[in-house]
């Protein structure tokens, strides 16, 4: 019998999706399963992009839309898999750091020669979004925004410790006026400063990484020789640590604990992404969270320069697509290309110069906030080695404010490791 | 039945209750509401009793979520395992107890080195194997590289083996053929093992993490044990807690009934079997 | 009876080995050989998709890259506790066989395990020197610290719930499925459950710590904590069937023993130590090795709770493994590392062989 049902199930599965142009679609930001089709009130980076993919499914005659699992932790692990084991999906989502490793081996499409046909304008992205697709001349992707680390406060904390001037904070401009400002502000309101997850994703390396360009700096060159243990990392990596040496921040807090601690009012100052700035607003104006009064803030300048990770979300489709399927493909991604509006709700930033200097955008809530962000946004050189060195940094970050290895030793040995991968 | 029995019954259920409360737990929160649980999980005895009770997680889970296709694969492909598995072990491991062939000895030594040989060591090369043959992504391929466990072999080798001759040699001299004698005679008597066995298999089959992992990169092939890891690595992110919870209890819910009504069969089973082996 | 089904009894035998002769060939024979083969050479996982030939034949320079490094020397006093521990249990093995407390069999393995342990921790990069992969002996080691906390907890409750509930009554039925329960659930289940349990703000112990005035501990990102974690959580998982395991060893001591040994007053403890355990003995070496090949390969509880971190305090080797080969698309490198692993689950099933064996 259940054999029956099974059959009949999967024959009906079989049956309504027959005739269209089957489009599998793959991505990440987390699972939306009630997101409906109305792309303009959704929230959350998952629902919007679910929202504009359904809204795509229903408007797109003889396209049907299936969207892949949306496992974060396992994204680039099961996508490559996904290659070659010869089944990519035809559209998917990727970052603009991994660029040099799918289109530097073939696995993704060049397609400046498919953008008018499918009536998407490279002429309207911002030179820095066209740069962010690019590699080697040719234009791998549509990209969808910019996301770059915020900081994200809490006014009434920050007010109570005398920390708000003209209805904006007051942020530090050294690293000596950080430690000042976090003891005040404990001093103040018994809490911590300044929160971020630095136990688990690399929120904690994309804040040193940010330190470091300040000082112009950065962890290797474009020509490939890792260059970490050196002065301004051990600056970059002390501004956060004394922090953590004087009780004014938990380095233990992981993605979701440290969020939970800036919305329920536990810390002044979370860092994370533009991400969340539509998501903490809507909680902000919750009478039950302990956050109140939400300010988003450019990530200040504590040297020489500004300076703030930031990274670009992009759509592409597999080189091995042809024909309708890849025309289908493109349509998929012309239609969430127009959706960019939409998209930058999350609190991402545009690429779009037409949306960008619409009023929409300009209106959307904390949006004039972080106008300075797009300036100094700022990514390490590319790598075909991108996750892995990420992947280093993160574990001797963190070995040095978890597990109190010396900084110059943690610091040595991570350029050790960059530079094998580097060489590899 | 003295005292001290009664005091061991209850020394060992406060343990035993401990053991279950994190399962009690995650059922008690499936059935909150996720905007409760965003701000406290302790919101009657520690969040353990559901109080302000919801079954609006279930509801949308069964509404719009994936879970029940999940379910499904999960189903087909424990199924499927457990039927392939035994088919294959209780004629190989006839064949091995009970007749007489050539390279006998050989074989059995090449089936004991298989046991030696982890599963996690061989993904990689068996994913690059499924891939040259394009069957990631489907059923068999989530089924098919299960089967060559050689313990489920071994296990029926070891029961056939204590099956005493004479049932078989009887109906051998009736001029029974051996393939007859497999299926009439040693089948049915296997029915404990192949219980076992199966038990055993389908709660590996359904508890698989790895190789789907590798192998399914599409919905349509998801078992629940990778749609519920794929939950949690965004549960950070959109979902509620009450939510992921419960399609922790959805998906936990079939391997703990076909446990609690066959558990009788698979203790006896590992009794008989363990004084045997 | 036709006759046209008379087969003879090889043709018979071989058509029901079939079936399983075939996948075992092609799942299991033909990867693991196939396995070997990608180990030898300078492998990437999309590269080679795209292009068969973009595969380099390196010989065992996958095997030095992870396993070995440069100046690499060996001392006897490197790792003193460890190589110490070693060089005690050589003597003890040696002389328990003079004692005849020991076979000769069994004396020999338990002597190689010792040599082992002096001779491996023995090595270390000298002056200048490294270590070419500086994350694998750390992440081998961190698998061994998972298997030796894991394997005696389980064991150990295991055994004394079993000796506990094993009467045949209703109520003791009702403690073992109880105990038995968590045994069926899936390691994501598992892992969800016990990510929740453990986080310092949403679980269920930081709760009740916070309750009593305590500070709650950060179990998933505190290194002194998140291997502990790891190994609560498996320990809760895996009783089941070790549990069971022992029940059926119980069952095959004779209650004679029991009912002689509580006229001369031995009962309970006693009972235990003088006559369960040694009567175990076999039923316990085998849930022992049984165990030890199981959480050997630990993978999900690692990779889904910790990410293997903090600080790679968690990361094992089954996870290391696949992010050699599908993060860092480094299918070389991981399959010489899965053949290490073989290596490894090869010699413990050698030992539970062999044991076997001694006692039959």
């Amino acid at each position: 019998m259940k054999y029956v049902l099974l059959g009949a199930a999967m024959a009906a599965g079989i049956a309504t999706t027959a005739p269209a142009q089957d489009i599998t679609l793959g991505r990440f930001f987390g699972a939306c399963e009630d997101a409906g089709t109305d792309t303009t009130t959704s929230t959350g980076e998952a629902c919007i992009i679910q929202s504009i993919i359904n809204a795509a499914d229903a408007e797109l005659d003889g396209i049907n839309i299936t969207t892949l699992p949306t496992d974060w932790g396992n994204y680039y692990d099961q996508v490559k898999a996904a290659y070659a084991g010869g089944t990519p999906p035809d559209v998917h989502v990727m970052h603009r750091h991994r660029v040099p490793e799918f289109a530097g081996l073939g696995a993704i499409a060049e397609i400046s020669g498919d953008l008018a046909a499918a009536g998407i304008d490279p002429s309207d992205w911002s030179p820095a979004a066209l740069d962010a697709v690019s590699f080697k001349g040719g234009i791998y992707g549509v990209p969808m925004d910019f996301h770059a680390n915020l900081w994200h406060v809490n006014m009434d904390l920050m007010a109570q410790a005398g920390l708000v001037a003209d209805g904006k904070p007051v942020l530090p401009t050294s690293p000596q006026e950080l430690l000042a400002h976090a003891q005040q502000f404990k001093d103040a309101t018994g809490q911590d400063y300044l929160a971020a997850d630095f136990a688990q994703f690399p929120l904690g390396v994309r804040t040193v990484l940010a330190l470091l360009w300040q000082q112009d700096a950065n962890i290797f060159t474009e020509d490939g020789t890792a260059t970490i243990n050196t002065p301004e990392a051990q600056n970059a990596v002390t501004a956060i640590t004394q922090l953590f040496d004087a009780k004014l921040a938990n380095p233990q807090l992981n993605y979701a604990d440290s969020q939970q601690a800036f919305l329920n009012g536990e810390a002044g100052i979370l860092v994370n992404g533009t991400w969340v700035v539509d998501f903490y607003t809507a909680e902000a104006a919750k009478e039950e969270v302990g956050l109140n009064t939400y300010y988003v803030a450019d990530f200040p300048t504590l040297f020489a320069k500004g300076a703030t990770w930031a990274d670009s979300h992009m759509w592409a489709i597999p080189a091995s697509l042809k024909g309708e399927q890849r025309a289908a493909a493109l349509k998929v991604m012309a239609f969430i290309n127009d959706h960019n509006i939409d998209w930058a709700r999350t609190g991402h930033m545009s690429v779009r110069t037409s949306v960008v200097e619409s009023a929409a955008y300009q209106g959307l809530p904390h949006r004039d906030e972080y106008t300075g962000t797009a300036a100094i946004a700022r990514d390490t050189p590319p790598s075909e080695r991108y996750g892995a060195i990420q992947d280093v940094l993160n574990r001797e970050l963190q070995a040095i404010w978890l597990t109190d290895k010396p900084v110059s030793d943690a610091l040595a040995d991570a350029e050790i490791e960059v530079q094998d991968l580097l060489d590899r | 039945m003295n005292r001290s029995y009664y005091w061991l019954v209850i020394g060992l259920s406060i343990p035993a209750f401990l053991w279950l409360v994190p399962t009690l737990w995650m059922v008690s929160l499936s059935f909150q509401p996720n905007e409760v649980l965003a701000r406290t999980t302790s919101s009657t005895l520690f969040g353990l009793i559901p109080l302000p009770f919801t079954a609006e997680n279930y509801a949308s889970l069964f509404s719009f979520g994936q879970t029940p296709w999940w379910f499904m694969n999960s189903i087909i492909v424990a199924v499927g395992m457990t039927l392939g598995v035994l088919f294959v072990s209780t004629t190989a491991g006839y064949a091995l107890a009970r007749m007489d062939f050539p390279f006998k000895r050989t074989l059995m030594i090449i089936c004991l080195i298989g046991l030696m040989v982890p599963e996690q060591a061989v993904f990689i090369p068996l994913y690059t194997l499924f891939a040259d043959f394009g069957w990631h992504n489907s059923y068999h391929a989530l089924i098919l590289p299960r089967m060559a466990v050689p313990i489920g072999v071994f296990l029926m080798m070891q029961f056939f083996k204590a099956i005493p001759q004479d049932i078989e040699e009887a109906a051998r001299l009736d001029g029974v053929t051996w393939l007859r004698i497999f299926w009439y005679v040693m089948l049915p008597l296997a029915r404990p093992a192949m219980m076992t066995l199966a038990i055993l298999t389908f709660l590996y089959a359904w508890n698989d993490y790895l190789w789907p992992l590798v192998s399914a990169q599409q919905r349509e092939y998801f078992t629940i044990t990778l749609g519920l890891a794929s939950i949690q690595s965004n549960f950070a992110q959109s979902e509620g807690l009450g939510r992921v919870m419960a399609s922790g209890v959805i998906a936990s819910l079939p391997v703990v009934i076909l446990f609690l009504i066959f558990q009788r069969y698979v203790v006896q089973a590992m009794t008989v079997g363990g004084s045997k082996g | 009876m036709a006759p046209r089904s008379r087969l003879s009894q090889t043709q018979a035998a071989w058509l029901l080995l079939a079936p399983f002769l075939a996948t075992y060939a092609l799942f299991l024979v033909y990867p693991f050989c196939r396995g070997i083969w990608i180990s030898l050479h300078d492998w990437n996982l999309l590269a080679v998709a795209f292009n068969p030939d973009a595969k380099e034949f390196v010989g065992l320079r996958n095997y030095e890259r992870v396993m070995w490094g440069k100046n690499i020397t060996w001392s006897l006093f490197n790792a003193p506790l460890l190589q110490g521990l070693g060089l005690l249990a050589l003597v003890l093995s040696a002389l328990l066989h003079r004692l005849g407390r020991l076979s000769r069999l069994n004396a020999i393995v338990f002597g190689v395990v010792s040599l082992l342990l002096v001779f491996f921790p023995g090595f270390y990069p000298d002056e200048g020197g490294r270590w070419y992969d500086r994350r694998f002996w750390p992440t081998v080691a961190n698998t061994l610290v998972f298997v030796a906390f894991t394997v005696p907890g389980v064991t150990i409750s295991a055994l004394l719930l079993a000796a506990a509930l094993n009467r045949e009554t209703r109520a003791m039925g009702i403690l073992r499925t109880l105990f038995f329960l968590s045994q069926v659930l899936s390691v994501t289940v598992v892992t969800l459950i016990w990510q929740i349990m453990f986080s310092p703000r949403q679980g269920l112990i930081a709760n009740i710590t916070k309750t009593f005035g305590g500070t709650p501990i950060n179990w998933l990102t505190d290194q002194q904590f998140a291997m502990a974690a790891i190994v609560i959580a498996t320990i809760w998982w895996s009783i089941g069937i070790a549990m069971i395991l022992f029940l059926a060893g119980l069952q095959d001591i004779s209650k004679d023993i029991y009912e002689a040994a509580a006229l001369d007053n031995a009962r309970g403890w006693k009972a235990f130590w003088y006559i369960t355990l040694p009567n175990l003995t076999r039923t316990i070496s085998v849930v022992v090795i049984l165990q030890i090949i199981l959480h050997f390969q630990v993978f999900g509880q690692s990779h889904l709770m910790t990410q293997g971190g903090p600080n790679d305090s968690t990361q094992v080797l089954v996870r290391y493994i696949y992010q050699t080969g599908f993060r860092d698309s480094e299918l070389g490198r991981a399959s010489a590392m899965a053949v290490f692993l073989f290596l490894i689950m090869g010699s413990f099933s050698i030992i539970q062989f062999i044991i076997g064996r001694e006692r039959d």
